[in-house]
């Protein structure tokens, strides 16, 4: 006590400035240190499930080391295994790549690129990261109680989340998952609420909407989605608490437990995947925008070329951000679905594909001839190009009802969104740590250690994934302990440990990342304020963190974000560089 | 990190510019919130077990008290706009009054449902009446804060804390109680339709 005493009068500023800090830049390392910490602990469950499936039965220490007594003898339970692959999907989809990648990189680039001291609210800000840290915190000592932890999917389905006697996991475990999303659900929409209000309020003299840089404009659609969508699932988990709790029967109806008929009457599970896909499919555009984004602007950057189709690429931002709310029937297709609205579900579901296509033909056309800059931020742009195009494509094949219905529930969808959010929303945030790194920590991650970190990761990742749609194709279901019970799955023995041997070597690969990032923060190689000439406004601020970014007056705007090599003139203009004489603006 | 840098300093005030619009987008998360609800109501409702009953008199009661503290709170914000300090007190109050009264009604009503055995959980409730408790029990909820603010709003103007310079709380808590009370009477008027359908 004394020490921490003593400790505290030293460094007075200690628990404001690093703890309740309201500054947005150490916010955003807040989110970032919480959500990569969070998705650490999601990756090492994905792999430890993956031993099991590809080696179903096979005894690993690693098991006994992690798990416990979720894995008597080295393997890990049945009913455990549930519970594993449920707070995979829910930690990578929520807290790490809601909060921990819009948290991030909202947090620091919406006031420095849009040029405001700070955001709306300070405190808002705040308050929304400590009760993420709170959420992350309840989730995690879920995976400790009486009956393990929420075992139903990161979908939560009644009836197995709606009678805590239904499975092991849906006792205290589902509770705690349910406190721990409604802390996550408020968290997320005050910051999105304190997100829109800074870009729509506090933009720097001279920063038009059409001035704006693209990333922005993600992030600007993300936190509407936000604030559109998350109420909604709130309003889902409140009846399922209520149904849990208080005896009524939102979600059920028909129900027999052991033989005996529970006196639930009315309801209907059905409900509750409307409602959760109303937020579920906005969801997988909020983890995936803001990625598009930052890829954005690092290929027009790394590419020392404008981006292609500025005012194409804000509309196809607000095109996918107004259709994702069109489309969420999607994921019910075999629910009993009346045909025609299946085939309206179809149509709105092929509609996105448009705006997706735009997007992707501009980056390719923006690399076309630019002179490419291979750094890792760039690469893991490219990386994401890529995943979009290959997970977009099986999209298609989900999205059309009578395709959908042959393969749904099968790995065939795990493949498909792994690679299509998964993949893409994490190499996006891979790039935007190796490009914004000097910008957070005033100094340079290693380069080629950035390289060698991006081909493990992309060759080991479609190495898991790709070959998921095979099996998912030969009908082998997702969601299952085992698949050696099945004599028909036998020819994917070899398959299944191959993707788990990719998937160990992915994971292994990470820890470059982790070196390079850690090595890096203490002893990396001082950043200059602007180490990739670009035209942002984030690069005009000192490399040393001072509270209201600049030490001046707030640079103002003059240009739009993409002024490299504009003919006859320099080989790139900030955007705080005034017109010259006769120089005609490029939007 | 020392800042010698910093020749602005910069202190984290919250931004009086940015409060307003922090309101409008927290009342659209709000609406998204009930619009779920009801549209939840509506998916339900086509179950073959979907039961029928009457409201409750009372909630028109409750209503016009809503639609009449409306206009008081209105009229003190006017009043308060033109530097005219006294009346703003009395029709503050006479707000809050009818705050409470609101609230009143709505328990009223409910009580009035549970003693005619419409519950709103347990093996006797159905969907219906359990959503209707659900309903306005979480519109009370919101009206909580909305009273909150109307006794800070209160309390600021007998300490002669506003004037016609200084009026942007007044306006945020009336913005947010004329929200609550169009949201009742969508509700009443949803709850209506769908409880006897
Ligand atoms: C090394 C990386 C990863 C591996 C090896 C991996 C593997 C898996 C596997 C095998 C499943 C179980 C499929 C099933 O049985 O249904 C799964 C589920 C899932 N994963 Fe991953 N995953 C990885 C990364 C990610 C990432 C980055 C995301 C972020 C979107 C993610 C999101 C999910 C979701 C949402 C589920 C579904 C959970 C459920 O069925 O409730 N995973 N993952
Ligand atoms: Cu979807």
């Amino acid at each position: 006590m004394d020490i921490t005493h003593s400790e505290h009068k030293h460094h007075e500023s200690f628990i404001s400035k690093y703890l309740f800090s309201r500054d947005h830049k150490m916010i955003a390392k807040q989110f970032m240190i919480t959500g990569f910490t969070m998705g650490f602990i999601g990756i090492i469950m994905s792999v430890l499930f993956r031993l099991q499936l590809g080696w179903p039965g096979e005894k690993f220490l690693i098991n006994d080391l992690l798990l416990g007594s979720w894995a008597n003898g080295g393997v890990i339970a049945p009913d455990k295994y549930l519970a594993l692959v449920t707070m995979h999907g829910t930690i990578m989809v929520f807290f790490m790549l809601t909060a921990g990648l819009s948290g991030t990189f909202s947090n620091l680039l919406i006031p420095l690129q849009i040029g405001a001291r700070d955001m709306a609210s300070g405190f808002i800000n705040m308050l929304s990261y400590w009760i993420f840290f709170v959420s992350c915190i309840v989730m995690l000592v879920s995976l400790g109680v009486e009956g393990g932890a929420a075992s139903s999917g990161w979908t939560i389905y009644p009836p197995l989340s709606a009678l805590p006697e239904a499975i092991p996991g849906s006792g205290l475990g589902m509770t705690l998952w349910l406190v721990s999303m409604a802390l996550f659900i408020t968290s997320s929409l005050i910051g999105s609420l304190n997100y829109i209000v800074t870009i729509l309020n506090l933009r720097t003299k001279g920063m038009t909407f059409t001035r704006l840089p693209l990333t922005i404009w993600s992030f600007l659609v993300t936190a509407i989605l936000g604030v559109l969508s998350f109420p909604v699932l709130l309003s889902a988990v409140l009846l399922l608490v209520f149904d849990r709790s208080f005896g009524t029967s939102f979600y059920l109806s028909d129900i027999y437990i052991g033989g005996q008929a529970l006196e639930r009457f009315g309801g209907s599970p059905i409900l509750f995947e409307h409602l959760f896909w109303f937020l579920g499919h906005p969801e997988v555009y909020i983890v995936l925008l803001p990625s598009l984004g930052i890829t954005s602007e690092i290929v027009s950057t790394m590419s020392r070329k404008p981006i292609f189709g500025y005012k194409f690429m804000i509309g196809s931002i607000l095109a996918i951000g107004g259709l994702s709310f069109i489309v969420w029937g999607h994921h019910m297709f075999v629910t009993g679905m009346n045909p025609f609205l299946g085939a309206v579900f179809t149509i709105t579901t092929l509609l996105i594909a448009i705006p997706s296509a735009i997007k992707v033909f501009n980056y390719l056309t923006t690399l076309w001839r630019g002179n490419i800059i291979f750094s890792p931020a760039m690469l893991f742009s490219i990386g994401l190009i890529s995943t979009f195009i290959t997970g977009g494509l099986t999209g298609l094949i989900l999205g059309d009802a009578t395709l959908d219905i042959n393969v749904h529930d099968t790995y065939f969808v795990v493949g498909h969104f792994h690679i299509v959010m998964g993949l893409s929303a994490v190499f996006g945030t891979f790039a935007g740590v190796y490009h914004w790194f000097p910008k957070m920590f005033g100094k340079m991650m290693n380069n080629t250690w950035g390289q060698i970190h991006f081909w493990i990761t992309i060759v080991t990742a479609y190495g898991v994934f790709f070959p998921m749609h095979f099996l998912g194709l030969a009908g082998v279901p997702r969601r299952y302990y085992t698949n050696s019970s099945f004599p028909m799955f036998d020819d994917f023995v070899n398959l299944n440990e191959i993707i788990s041997i990719f998937a160990i070597i992915a994971f292994i690969g990470q820890f470059i990342f982790i070196f390079n990032f850690l090595y890096s923060i203490f002893k990396g190689r001082k950043a200059s304020q602007n180490p990739w000439s670009s035209n942002t406004l984030e690069w005009t601020t000192p490399v040393e963190h001072i509270h209201g970014n600049w030490p001046g007056e707030i640079p103002e705007v003059h240009r739009w974000p993409y002024d490299y090599n504009k003919p006859g003139y320099e080989e790139f203009i900030p955007q705080n560089v005034p017109l010259k004489k006769g120089e005609v603006e490029s939007v | 990190m020392e800042n010698n840098l910093s020749i602005y300093n910069y202190e984290f005030s919250e931004n009086k510019k940015a409060k307003e619009p922090l309101l409008w987008i927290g009342l659209v998360s709000i609406i998204m919130f009930f619009a779920g609800l009801t549209s939840a109501v509506i998916v339900s409702s086509t179950s073959s077990t979907w039961k029928i009953f009457t409201l409750p008199n009372t909630f028109w009661y409750s209503s016009i008290a809503i639609i009449i503290s409306s206009i008081t709170f209105q009229l003190g914000y006017s009043f308060v706009k033109k530097n005219n300090l006294l009346l703003p007190k009395l029709l503050f109050i006479s707000t809050l009054i009818l705050g409470f009264t609101f609230v009143y009604f709505q328990y009223e009503g409910l009580s009035y449902l549970y003693q005619q055995g419409i519950y709103a959980t347990g093996n006797k409730s159905t969907t219906s009446s359990s959503y209707l408790y659900v309903l306005t029990v979480l519109h009370i909820f919101h009206l909580f804060f909305g009273i909150i603010s109307l006794g800070v709003v209160t309390t600021k103007s007998l300490m002669n804390k506003y004037n016609s310079s200084n009026f942007l709380g007044i306006k945020l808590s009336l913005t947010y109680w004329h929200f609550l009370g169009i949201l009742w009477l969508y509700l009443f008027m949803f709850l209506t339709i769908m409880m006897s359908k």
